[in-house]
């Protein structure tokens, strides 16, 4: 019956649109990956860096696995990955079926959606790597396909064998945790031990190639085996929240609503705030101790994600002045994400417009207020960051300069960048003038409105490319690399303000908008009677 | 002396009228009751006086300043029928946050009155986003209470409440009316329609009756 429902549904489907979809997809990913690659540069490295990468690399990358397959872990203890439909919760889970039979299909569709994300991702990694590493470049490709495929694969089976098979909360978790540290070991001491950092090994392959590498591989394809065969035990109760919460988010996701996604994220991770804060704020503005209060009651789960996308941002900057230009976005998306759980009371009071038109504060000023506290705690991810980048080395002292100044303009960008964010997915904030534009400019400007926010982001790291021009420019007459760093950053901070004023004065430039637009409709209507 | 107006207040989704022209005055120190079936335009009437809404035409005022100003929102207290709060902050700072941005003095006396009547005061400390319906219309209530106003604007003030909770409501909008302030209550409850010295009553948008509340034939009023 389930195989009719999905025909008719497929019936359903205009095969010019998903035709043109397809054609969308495979256009967007040719051109990333071109563009992604023409980025990197084609320049091999040193034969001292490619060794670098050969003895650093695997415990980096089984550190980087282990990640992985413990987000998995939790995904399962919390019900995860299975997203099945609310009707079939109810009818078909409860109806004397037996369960494997029924979610069979379902784990089936994940499997085969996350191998081939994984292995996507892993193609575009190879692509990139061949550039600069030695190897044959089909090596890398396939090296990248199999890393990424077996290890989405190995995501999807740690979270079913927990979900399936009751692991008890926080088991998941602490295995999860001890794969993590194992991991941390292998990188402190260039020592491998872990079965992970065997299978990242598997990705840099076309360097040097060790069967026993494999191994790992299929153990992660066991695991998917092992979650596949567990999933008759997944928990009703938690399918049926993840059934109303996943359709949501869906949802929110087809609105760009990217606030209503962290939402529902949270929801669906049960992240609820602690009923005793981690430390009390008594003194300070009003905004600023409400700002804190809601910090001091982060659970464990959100400092932990917010403190690994501070060393996450730091480890990519690092990469960025090693030469590797393209992870700057992966600084400043880790920045963002983080932000914007630092802009969170912004957030609650955009959620909620009843709250902040019931004060006699203007509602600009008050979202303002909101910022300042989010650009402290954000000034913390990134001193998490900048730690990171400086451990890394070599070069801690100019590390430690450069960094410090990309510090202060990557946490105000990514503050911006998060605001933005916020604002923008509120409907409340999209003028009624976009009615009156053509559907073909309303399409770029959905567009923008996704984009801008975490480009400029990103633009909070450039002070580290420009430093890095000049840290390598032989020109004597270029400046030192925190100068110019300095200025750039300088550049970046006029932008940040610019967001902040439109943060404070949007509500009046609409108010001035709609104005406008009503009086230019009441003269032409006057003009053409 | 009067301190919410609404003149011509009108409020119409294309065909649809919510309100139509409604002429309204409230003084200060009168109770009023707004009665009507549902969809009679009571709440859409509330929530343009509270500035969340806009008039289709014609206008409101709190004490003389538009509704939704920084000074109407100052003098004006709205408390809707579904309880909104902040998933991070406990009752406490819920308390001390609303009062501080009205810059409310000596909060911290009335906050401690309101809870101990509102039984909240042994859950001062807790998370109101834990709270079950009733407490967070409890909480909600704490927060409206907790700083002074001018007029009072409360939509379906029982909903989730037990009947301890009801009491307490009862005597809050009777003590704020005593103390010199406009209470405005939507309520198909016949025990406030008895305490209210006025009772307005809406159909489908339009001002059907406003008159004393003793004289006024509820259960007709709010026939459809």
């Amino acid at each position: 019956m389930r195989r009719e429902r999905r025909a008719w549904r497929v019936a359903d489907i205009d095969w010019i649109d998903a035709l043109y979809k397809a054609y969308l997809t495979g256009i967007v990913g040719i051109v990333s990956i071109a563009l992604l690659s023409a980025w990197a540069g084609g320049d091999r490295v040193a034969t001292s860096t490619a060794q670098k990468v050969a003895a650093d690399g695997p415990a980096l990358l089984g550190l980087l696995a282990a990640v992985v397959v413990t987000v998995g872990l939790r995904s399962g203890e919390r019900g995860g990955p299975l997203a099945i439909e609310a009707a079939d919760v109810r009818h078909v889970l409860l109806a004397p079926v037996r369960r494997e039979i029924a979610l069979g299909p379902i784990a089936q569709r994940q499997l085969r959606h996350v191998a081939f994300t994984g292995g996507l991702v892993g193609i575009v990694a190879g692509q990139l790597a061949f550039r600069r590493l030695p190897g044959n470049d089909i090596a890398w490709i396939v090296a990248g396909a199999a890393f990424g495929a077996s290890l989405a694969v190995g995501f999807a089976g740690a979270a079913m064998t927990v979900s399936g098979r009751h692991v008890r909360r926080p088991l998941g978790s602490l295995v999860g945790v001890a794969l993590v540290a194992w991991s941390i070991v292998d990188v402190l001491t260039d020592h491998l031990t872990s079965p992970l950092s065997f299978f990242g090994r598997l990705a840099l392959s076309p360097i040097r190639f060790h069967v026993v590498d494999v191994v790992p591989a299929l153990a992660l394809l066991a695991l998917a085996a092992l979650g596949y065969a567990s999933i008759g035990g997944t928990s009703l109760e938690s399918s049926e929240r993840r059934a109303a919460l996943v359709g949501q988010m869906r949802f929110a996701v087809t609105l760009q609503d990217v606030r209503t996604v962290l939402l529902l994220r949270r929801q669906l991770a049960q992240e609820l705030p602690r009923s005793r804060p981690w430390f009390r704020v008594n003194r300070g503005p009003a905004v600023w101790v409400r700002d804190w209060r809601g910090v001091a009651r982060w659970p464990k789960g959100r400092i932990a994600r917010v403190v690994a996308l501070g060393a996450v941002a730091g480890a990519a900057a690092r990469a960025v002045w090693d030469g590797t230009t393209p992870l700057i976005a992966v600084a400043g998306l880790a920045m963002f994400v983080a932000a914007l759980d630092a802009v969170e009371p912004l957030g609650q009071d955009l959620d909620h417009p009843d709250r902040g038109s019931s004060v006699p504060i203007v509602a600009g000023s008050l979202h303002l207020r909101h910022l300042s506290t989010a650009f402290a705690v954000t000034l913390l991810t990134g001193a998490v960051g900048l730690a990171t980048a400086v451990a890394i080395g070599p070069d801690r002292a100019l590390t430690a300069q450069v960094g410090a100044v990309t510090l202060v303009v990557a946490a105000g960008a990514a503050v911006a960048g998060a605001a933005g964010s916020a604002i923008t997915s509120d409907p409340a904030s999209r003028g009624e003038y976009a009615a009156l534009l053509p559907p073909e400019a309303l399409g770029s400007i959905t567009a923008m409105r996704l984009v801008w926010p975490a480009a400029v982001a990103i633009a909070g790291f450039v002070p580290v490319v420009v430093a890095r021009a000049a840290y390598t420019s032989t020109n004597p007459t270029a400046p030192s690399p925190v100068q110019a760093a300095t200025s750039v950053g300088i550049i970046v901070l006029l932008v940040v303000a610019f967001v902040g004023a439109w943060v404070r004065f949007r509500d009046d430039a609409r108010k001035w908008m709609s104005d406008a637009f009503a009086e230019a409709k009441a003269s032409t209507g006057a003009s053409s009677s | 002396m009067t301190v919410l107006e609404a003149e011509k207040l009108t409020k119409d989704y294309g065909d649809l009228v919510a309100l139509d022209a409604l002429d309204l005055t409230v003084d200060a120190g009168e109770a009023v009751v707004l009665v009507g079936h549902n969809g009679s335009g009571k709440t859409t009437f509330l929530r343009m006086a509270a500035g969340l809404l806009d008039p289709s035409s014609g206008e409101v005022t709190i004490a003389g300043n538009p509704a939704g100003s920084l000074e109407a929102r100052a003098d004006l207290c709205y408390i809707p029928d579904n309880p909104v709060l902040y998933d991070d902050l406990d009752v406490w700072e819920h308390l001390e946050y609303t009062a501080r941005l009205h810059g409310a003095d000596g909060w911290e006396k009335r906050a401690e009155e309101l809870l101990e009547q509102l039984g909240l005061i042994e859950r001062i400390d807790d998370l109101p986003a834990t709270f079950s319906r009733g407490l967070r219309q409890k909480t909600s209530l704490a927060l409206a209470f907790v700083r002074p106003f001018k007029v009072l604007l409360v939509d379906e003030p029982f909903v989730g409440l037990d009947a301890s909770g009801q009491a307490t409501v009862l005597d809050l909008l009777d003590e704020s009316a005593r103390a010199g302030v406009a209470v405005v209550v939507a309520s198909h409850q016949l025990e406030i329609v008895s305490r209210s010295s006025r009772c307005v009553a809406l159909r489908d948008g339009e001002l059907i009756y406003d008159g004393a509340a003793d004289a006024a034939d509820v259960l007709s009023l709010v026939k459809t």
